[in-house]
Parts: C-alpha cells; sequence; structure tokens
C-alpha cells in the first residue's frame, strides 16, 4: 500500500494549517462541553421501560405539567426500551448541605456552652445568643423541607441537632418524591435507578480530576524532557499531544459527549495514545540517520497502521455502545475515536512540521 | 511450524526452559493456594517472567515466558473462576451517604463496619467501596427485593446506648452530646492515672436522670449496653456456664453476677437459666417457673446447644435466636473490692462496665464525664497502641451505632441478572469482532497472511491474562473497556515492530529489533506515566474514583505486560517467521 510522500512538497509548513483551523474550530466548541453528572452533581435516572414510548416530547410536556422540567433521551437496547432523564442540582439541595455543614461546625461550640451555661450564670447570656443562631438554621432547614417549625421549650442542642438531622433527611425524600410522583404517574417502567451526586462529592470529584491531569501531564511532559534530552524536539511532542487533547476536547463540545469519569479516563489514555505516534516520529527523526522528509514519511506510514488499528477497536466498542447504550462504553470509545482522529491531524500535521523546521534548519 | 521436532526434545535437556516451568509451577501452586492473592500473585509473575525475558536473549525462551503466563492465567481461571461486578452479573448497588466528608482513617473504619454489618446477614459477597470522601456504595449480588430491604434496614440502624446502673438507666445515647464525645485531654488523662480515657458531656436531662440513678451506688458498675433487648431470656447448659467462670468462683457467684448485670426496670430484665436444671425430669416445677412474657420473647442461646433445647424453647412459645459460642460466653472480672463483675457478654449488647466513681453519687447533677481505663498486662511497647483502641471503642459504644459519621441510604440501582448477561456475552463478542477485523486490516496492509497470525495470537493470550487477573479482583464495564484498550496499544507496538522487521535496508535484524524496542519502551513508560496518577488519586487527593479504577488498572497491566513479555514474544515469532520466509525464497531461487 502506497501513498505520495507528503512532505514533499515545496513548503512542508503548509500541512499544519488543517490541523491548525481544526484546533482553532475545537477552541470554540470546548465551552460547549457538558459535565455528566458526575462532575455537575445533579441526577441522572434510567428506566427499563415496561411499554413502548412513542412520543418523547409528549412525555416531556406530561412530566413537566407534573413538574418535573428535565431532558429525557430514549433508547432502543436488546433489553427493550431505556429512558435516561437528568436533573440539574436541585437548589433545595444545596442548600440544605451548605446549612448542614454551618449547624455541624458551631455545634461543639454550642454544646460545650450548654454545659457551661448549667454551672456558670455569666455564661448563660452567650449561650442563649448561640443557641439562637443554631435555632434558627433548623428553622431554615425546616423551611427547606416544607416542615412546619414547633419552638421547643428547654430543648437542649442535643434536640435541636436530631432535629435538623430529620428535617434534612426529609429534604432528601422530599426531592426524590418530586422525581418519583411524576415518574410514577406517567412512565410503565420494569427498573429505575437514580443516581443523585451530591453537591459535595461532584466537588470532590472535579478537585482529584483536576489533580489528577495535572500530575499526569508533569509526569509525562518530564518524562518526554528527560528521553530527548532536545528542547525543541520535546516540546514538539508535547505540542502534539496538547493539540489533541484539544480537539478530543472540542468534539466533546460539538458531538455532545459529556465530560464523565469515564471520559476523562479515556482523555487522559488520549495522552497515552498520542505521545506514542509523536515518539514514534520524534524518535526516528532525530535518532536515526538519512532524509529527513523519509523518515517522516516511513514514520506516518507506521503511525496511521497504528491509529486505523486503534480506531478499530474503540470503533467496536463504540458499535458495542450504540446497541447496548452501556454509558460507560459509549463515553470511553467517543472520546478515544475522537482523539485518535486529532492525533492523525496534530502529528503529522503539527508535530511532524515543527521537527522537519528544527531537523533541517540545523543543517 | 514454530519449532521442528528435533527443537522440541532438546526443550526437555534446557536449562532455562526448565528452570521457567519450575517458576511456573511454583507460582501454579500459589495462586491455587492462596486463592484470595491470585490476582496479586498473578501481577508478579508477569514481573518475574518478564525479568527472564528481557534478561535472555533466546528466542524460544521469550515464547515459552508468555506461554507459561497464559497457562498460568488458565490455572487461574480454572481454580477461582472469575468475579464480575453486578453490571455483568446482576445485582443491585446501593450508596450510603455519609453526613460528612471524613479522613482516610475514618473511611476505612465506616468501610469495615458497613461490611460488618451487612455481613452479618450471611451475604458473603457484598462488596462495600468508597466513593470519593462522603460516599460508600455497597454491592450485592441479589435483585430480591425482600433481601435488599433487609439490608438497608440493616446498613441505616443506628444503636442505642444505655448506661445502666443497678437495674436503672442511668444514661441513654440521646442525651449525650455526640460531638463532645472524645479522647481526654492529656493533662487530666495523667492526674487520673489511668492508660486510656475518653469524655463527653451529657444535656440537662441527661445529667438529672444520672445523678438521680446513682446517687449511694458508688463503686458500682455501669454496664454499658448497644442495643440491649428489651423482651429476651438466656440460656446456658452447665458445661457452658461452667467454663466461662473465673477459677476463684463458684455457680451460684457467677449466676448472681451475671443477674445483677441483666436485671433492669419496667420488666426488662433477661433472665438467665441453666438449660440442665430447666428441662431436668427431677425438677418439673421449674418449667412453670419459665415462660416467654409476649409472643415475641427471645430465647437467646448457643448454636451448639442440642436440638432438643432449642425444640423445648420453641414449644413454651419463645422466639429462639442463637449466637456463636463467643458472643454468647460472658467475661467476668473481680474488682480491687472482690466483688465478680460481667464485663462483656455481647449477646445481649454488654459490652463494658466500668465502675462508678465516689464523686458521681452524691446526687449532684454532672454534665461532665470521663471514663478511664487501665490496658492491664501488655508489653510496655504496645501500650499505646492498645491503650488508643480501648477509647475508640469505649467512644465507639458511646457514639451508639460505632458509625464514625451519620449515614443516609440515597436509591439503588438494580441490574437484573439476564440483562447482566447478556451485557457480558455482547462485550464478549465485541472484543472477538474487533480482533478479527484487526487481523483483517492487518493481512491487508502487509499483504502476508503470515503477519496476522502471531497479532491474534498474541492478542489472545494478552486477553486470557488481563481477564485473569481482573477476574480475581473484579471486572466490571470500565475493566472491559480498559482490557480492550490495552489490546489496542498492544496492536500498535506490534505494528511498530513489524515495520521496522520488514524495512529493506543494511542493518540485521537484531539492530531493527533494538530500534523497535526503543519506541516501544518509550511508549509503555508514557502510556503508564499518564495513567498512573489516576490508579492513585487517592495518594494525590485523598479520594478513589472506583468507577474507572478497572479501566486505569488493565490500561497499565496491559502496557507492562506487553513491554515485559508480549512484544518481546511477537518479536521472536516474527522473526522466526521472516526466517522461514527468507528461506524459502532461497529455494524458489
Amino acid at each position: 500500500m502506497n501513498f505520495p510522500n507528503i512532505y514533499n512538497i515545496k513548503d512542508y509548513r503548509l500541512l499544519a494549517v488543517v490541523p491548525l483551523a481544526l484546533l482553532a474550530i475545537a477552541v470554540m466548541f470546548i465551552p460547549n462541553i457538558k459535565l455528566g453528572v458526575e462532575f455537575s452533581g445533579g441526577t441522572l435516572i434510567s428506566l427499563d421501560l415496561e411499554e413502548k414510548i412513542a412520543d418523547v416530547s409528549q412525555l416531556k410536556t406530561a412530566l413537566e405539567a407534573d413538574g418535573l422540567k428535565a431532558d429525557l433521551k430514549l433508547y432502543d437496547t436488546t433489553a427493550g426500551q431505556r429512558l435516561e432523564i437528568e436533573l440539574p442540582q436541585s437548589n433545595d439541595l444545596i442548600a440544605a448541605e451548605k446549612l448542614r455543614a454551618e449547624f455541624d461546625s458551631l455545634l461543639p461550640r454550642v454544646s460545650t456552652l450548654e454545659v457551661e451555661a448549667q454551672q456558670n450564670e455569666s455564661k448563660k447570656s452567650e449561650y442563649k445568643a448561640e443557641y439562637e443562631k443554631a435555632e434558627s438554621m433548623v428553622k431554615e432547614m425546616y423551611a427547606i423541607a416544607g416542615l412546619k417549625y414547633e419552638k421547643q421549650e428547654n430543648a437542649s442542642v442535643n434536640q435541636l441537632d436530631k432535629n435538623i438531622r430529620s428535617a434534612y433527611k426529609e429534604v432528601y425524600a422530599k426531592y426524590e418524591k418530586s422525581i418519583i410522583t411524576p415518574i410514577d404517574k406517567n412512565i410503565k417502567y420494569k427498573n429505575i435507578s437514580i443516581k443523585t451526586v451530591s453537591p459535595l462529592l461532584s466537588a470532590s470529584f472535579i478537585e482529584t480530576a483536576l489533580k489528577v491531569a495535572l500530575v499526569s501531564a508533569i509526569l509525562s511532559s518530564l518524562f518526554v524532557f528527560l528521553s530527548f534530552r532536545t528542547f525543541i524536539p520535546s516540546i514538539a511532542v508535547i505540542t502534539g499531544a496538547f493539540c489533541d487533547i484539544i480537539i478530543a476536547l472540542g468534539a466533546m463540545g460539538f458531538f455532545g459527549i459529556p465530560l464523565t469519569l469515564a471520559s476523562f479516563a479515556a482523555l487522559l489514555m488520549i495522552v497515552g495514545f498520542s505521545l506514542d505516534t509523536d515518539i514514534l516520529l520524534t524518535s526516528r527523526m532525530i535518532k536515526q540517520k538519512g532524509d529527513p522528509r523519509e523518515k517522516a514519511y516511513d514514520s506516518m506510514k507506521t503511525g496511521l497502521t497504528m491509529s486505523i488499528m486503534a480506531i478499530i477497536s474503540f470503533g467496536t466498542l463504540f458499535a458495542l455502545a450504540s446497541i447496548t447504550h452501556i454509558s460507560t462504553y459509549y463515553e470511553i470509545s467517543s472520546v478515544a475515536l475522537a482523539g485518535l482522529v486529532g492525533d492523525m491531524f496534530a502529528t503529522w500535521g503539527i508535530n511532524a512540521v515543527i521537527l522537519l523546521w528544527y531537523v533541517e534548519g540545523k543543517r | 511450524m514454530l519449532k521442528a521436532k528435533g527443537e522440541k526434545m532438546n526443550l526437555l535437556k534446557d536449562n532455562k526452559f526448565l528452570f521457567l516451568f519450575a517458576i511456573f509451577l511454583m507460582f501454579a501452586a500459589a495462586i491455587v493456594y492462596w486463592s484470595a492473592y491470585s490476582g496479586i500473585i498473578e501481577i508478579f509473575s508477569i514481573i518475574i517472567f518478564g525479568a527472564f525475558s528481557l534478561l535472555w536473549k533466546e528466542k524460544h525462551i521469550k515464547i515459552a515466558g508468555l506461554a507459561f503466563l497464559v497457562l498460568l492465567s488458565f490455572v487461574n481461571i480454572g481454580a477461582n473462576g472469575l468475579k464480575f461486578g453486578i453490571d455483568f452479573k446482576g445485582g443491585t448497588r446501593i450508596p450510603v451517604m455519609l453526613d460528612q466528608p471524613v479522613d482516610d482513617a475514618t473511611m476505612t473504619k465506616m468501610v469495615s463496619i458497613i461490611k460488618e454489618r451487612a455481613g452479618a446477614f450471611g451475604l458473603s459477597e457484598v462488596k462495600v467501596r468508597a466513593v470519593g470522601n462522603n460516599q460508600i456504595n455497597v454491592e450485592i449480588p441479589t435483585s430480591d427485593e425482600q433481601r435488599i430491604k433487609t439490608i438497608e434496614d440493616l446498613l441505616s440502624h443506628k444503636g442505642v446506648y444505655w448506661g445502666v446502673v443497678d437495674g436503672k438507666v442511668a444514661i441513654s445515647g440521646e442525651h449525650i452530646f455526640s460531638k463532645s464525645i472524645g479522647p481526654m485531654d492529656q493533662q487530666s488523662l495523667l492526674r487520673s492515672g489511668a492508660d486510656w480515657g475518653v469524655s463527653f458531656m451529657v444535656d440537662r436531662e441527661g445529667a438529672e436522670t444520672f445523678a438521680k440513678a446513682a446517687k449511694g451506688k458508688a463503686d458500682y458498675p455501669v454496664y454499658m449496653f448497644l442495643d440491649r433487648p428489651i423482651d429476651a431470656d438466656l440460656f446456658y447448659t452447665r458445661k457452658e456456664l461452667r467454663s466461662a467462670m473465673l477459677n476463684d468462683s463458684g455457680e451460684k457467684e457467677t449466676l448472681a453476677a451475671l443477674r445483677s448485670a441483666l436485671k433492669l426496670d419496667e420488666g426488662r430484665t433477661i433472665n438467665v437459666y441453666i438449660l440442665d436444671d430447666v428441662f431436668s425430669n427431677s425438677s418439673e416445677g421449674n418449667i412453670t417457673a419459665l415462660g416467654p412474657r409476649t409472643n415475641n420473647t427471645l430465647a437467646l442461646i448457643s448454636k451448639n446447644a442440642s436440638a432438643e433445647y432449642k425444640t423445648k424453647l420453641q414449644e413454651l412459645g419463645y422466639v429462639v435466636k442463637e449466637f456463636d459460642d463467643k458472643t454468647i460466653k460472658p467475661e467476668f472480672m473481680r474488682t480491687q473490692t472482690g466483688v465478680l463483675l460481667v464485663e462483656k457478654l455481647e449477646a445481649v449488647g454488654l459490652l463494658s462496665s466500668p465502675i462508678l466513681n465516689v464523686g458521681l453519687t452524691n446526687g449532684i447533677p454532672v454534665y461532665n464525664f470521663a471514663i478511664t481505663g487501665s490496658v492491664g498486662d501488655v508489653p510496655s511497647a504496645q501500650k499505646t497502641i492498645v491503650a488508643k483502641e480501648k477509647m475508640q471503642y469505649m467512644e465507639s459504644i458511646l457514639k451508639g451505632g460505632s458509625l464514625p459519621v451519620g449515614i443516609t441510604l440515597g436509591s439503588r440501582t438494580t441490574v437484573p441478572a439476564a440483562l447482566g448477561e447478556e451485557f457480558l456475552n455482547l462485550s464478549l463478542i465485541s472484543i472477538a469482532v474487533s480482533l478479527l477485523i484487526i487481523s483483517l486490516a492487518v493481512g491487508i496492509r502487509y499483504q502476508n497472511i503470515r503477519a496476522t497470525l502471531p497479532i491474534i495470537v498474541i492478542s489472545l493470550s494478552e486477553f486470557v491474562i488481563l481477564i485473569s487477573i481482573l477476574g480475581s479482583f473484579t471486572i466490571d464495564l470500565a475493566a472491559i473497556a480498559g482490557i480492550l484498550a490495552a489490546i489496542g496499544v498492544g496492536i500498535d507496538a506490534q505494528i511498530v515492530i513489524t515495520d521496522e522487521l520488514l524495512k529493506k535496508d543494511e542493518r540485521d535484524v537484531e539492530e531493527k529489533s533494538n530500534v523497535a524496542f526503543q519506541i516501544i519502551k518509550t511508549n509503555v513508560i508514557v502510556a503508564t506515566l499518564s495513567m498512573l496518577p489516576l490508579l492513585f488519586s487517592k495518594i494525590i487527593s485523598g479520594v478513589v474514583v472506583v468507577e474507572i479504577i478497572g479501566f486505569a488498572i488493565s490500561t497499565i497491566l496491559g502496557s507492562l505486560l506487553g513491554y515485559l513479555l508480549s512484544r518481546p514474544a511477537y518479536a521472536s515469532i516474527v522473526e522466526y517467521i521472516l526466517n522461514i520466509e527468507e528461506k524459502e525464497k532461497a529455494v524458489k531461487h
């Protein structure tokens, strides 16, 4: 199999035009990336349907009429239809969680004061002030839960703690009920799964993902520098991988692939894949003898074969995802495919061009 | 095709091969014997076989290394089976939300307590994993509504703490400020002369109740119960009781100590009976004396007691509840004044019995309490550790659920077994399909059917090895995706090797393969480095991302396996083939 050596054209820098354009488009679409429920917080409901739904938009209107405004996605699977309902983070839950945290941090102080006030008159006013603060939080929680707060005379802080906890649970219960009631009314299903990611959990996922991405980037770049020990080629390799990630992110924005833990893992893997071809190219260009353009072309033949094989692997996973609608498969395969395609442009259009310019300039 | 008959004979005389074979037998034995660690052992075997494959240059040794590893994987799968997650096996996942984010140590503790609770129901296959720092996922391999409900109840149960003084509840968990329970400060501890101490505060009602119950009861024990049954009787055989008695005490004293520990007002006393006496023919009269108070009165009895006794108790109208010997056997101690006390009796929730200090028995309400204790006779090196354990134990009793943080159960996800099975089948089919298309593509690319066969053989080997290792832990969706990715990466590396070896230039095969391996080595390190932070996210930010850990593990293992074993083996096979082709060409000429 032979195709012409693209690096033999007079000004090979022109080759960078396509990837650069792609990069520019990708950057435009990055803000469109939707955060998956793990990162944004919120609720994802999956239903295995008992009766087929003919008209999704009609169902959507019916659910909205019952107070459930949400995105609906309907899939045909081998085991019947599956409906996915995604809801944004509920403001009540966010507020309740914040209130709980505040109350918990106040609690040790008020309990100590309560005990001290029993033994020491002078502490009484201070205790009272703090107690009222705590009580107002309980009242607020009751309001969110839609419960009526009745002041209990001489209730201890322990009692307040108990009350705020039960009200907090009620907030969650009410939220779930507000989802389940309209669903039960409008949809017949065999199975339901509700995945609620609290604001706290989503925050910890975001933090972890950012840190992991940072460490991963630092480790990989350090290693690239260590193994080539020359500045420009190392920078070329890292630029190639970076452009690839940008293109993959752009594709996620364009095709509506959400950023979830699974697609995040796929992005990390793409860094590895992308560096694979970059390193292949760079090793051959700077460590082997011969005409640089020929070597670049040779590497490209190997590299493209590699990419095609990987595309086949993830293509089958993507096909599997289309049949089963397993979101983990869908997210990993589609991000990997986008990254692999992006890698072809980034490696052979950007990295190769920088290297050719560097090697030929040195001559 | 690869080995002529003559070579096969030689293998038996080849020391290196025999050595590898011996290692294989060793690992196989280890995998069968320590089946709980089979996954770890197999990962270790990759490294050992890999080291020898890198060390020894002989082609057949490299191939043998991989072959042995494949065999080892079959041994592992055959002996220990494969573990699948609920996505493939069907089952239910219940998220347990913690009331607040916790640190590592607390999380570990929570996970082990929850495991214990779910395990108490006799479900050995319950999986409990931390998700982030404020959620724990519990997975059970069942979709039976009744069983799930029972487990949910077990999980959300919060224990009730009672401190009983002389048959009266002197202090109960609801009056303790849960946030105030903590280690005693160092100075007070030193002053008290104890080895460990837990301090806590109570609210006014709690203080008043305690003052009343403890008045005049200096040197009485406070029997600390967690979830004491309110309607139950306790039954021992004489033999059981004798085996629990202290050397210097008799049956009468022992029974008296038990009775005083278990008495409680408002008809909640747990009576203690000796089965031999109750059901002996000579003392018929006793049977009328004993009997359940309600339809729900429990008869607490050892598992090992004879079935006859259990039937008789049921006939009397008891609900028989069995315990293993360790749980139902009382532990006794003697106080400094020589009084015999029950120190522990888990079957009724009696977990400790500290002695009341004189200062607390004058009837004046006290709000600050401390429970102190000594560690007993242990070597001084272990003193701090034992003291800490005892202190934490006491803290958990007072906190009443032994869970350090409150929990809420989230809504559960159920995967029906049939659906899971279908997912698994489809996943396996798609791996097969992808291998098929790849081998076709490779065939077209190199216009050589001989180049495709080794790629398929090597990829299948990698698949078997990875499935076997991951199956020792859990195969979930992410793991399958990771295995597919690893095979993809593996094929890429094989293409690098093939391209390099097929190049027509003056370099010899060894030189070419060195260049190829240089590239592959760099690739493997980069691929590993970019995924490694995900695997160690625990160290980086204290959070384990369980959802995708399988993906990280399989891609990293795939790289490692590839570099150490399957790429060298592949290169060796291709070199064999190239030699054969050259010979064929020579014949044609």
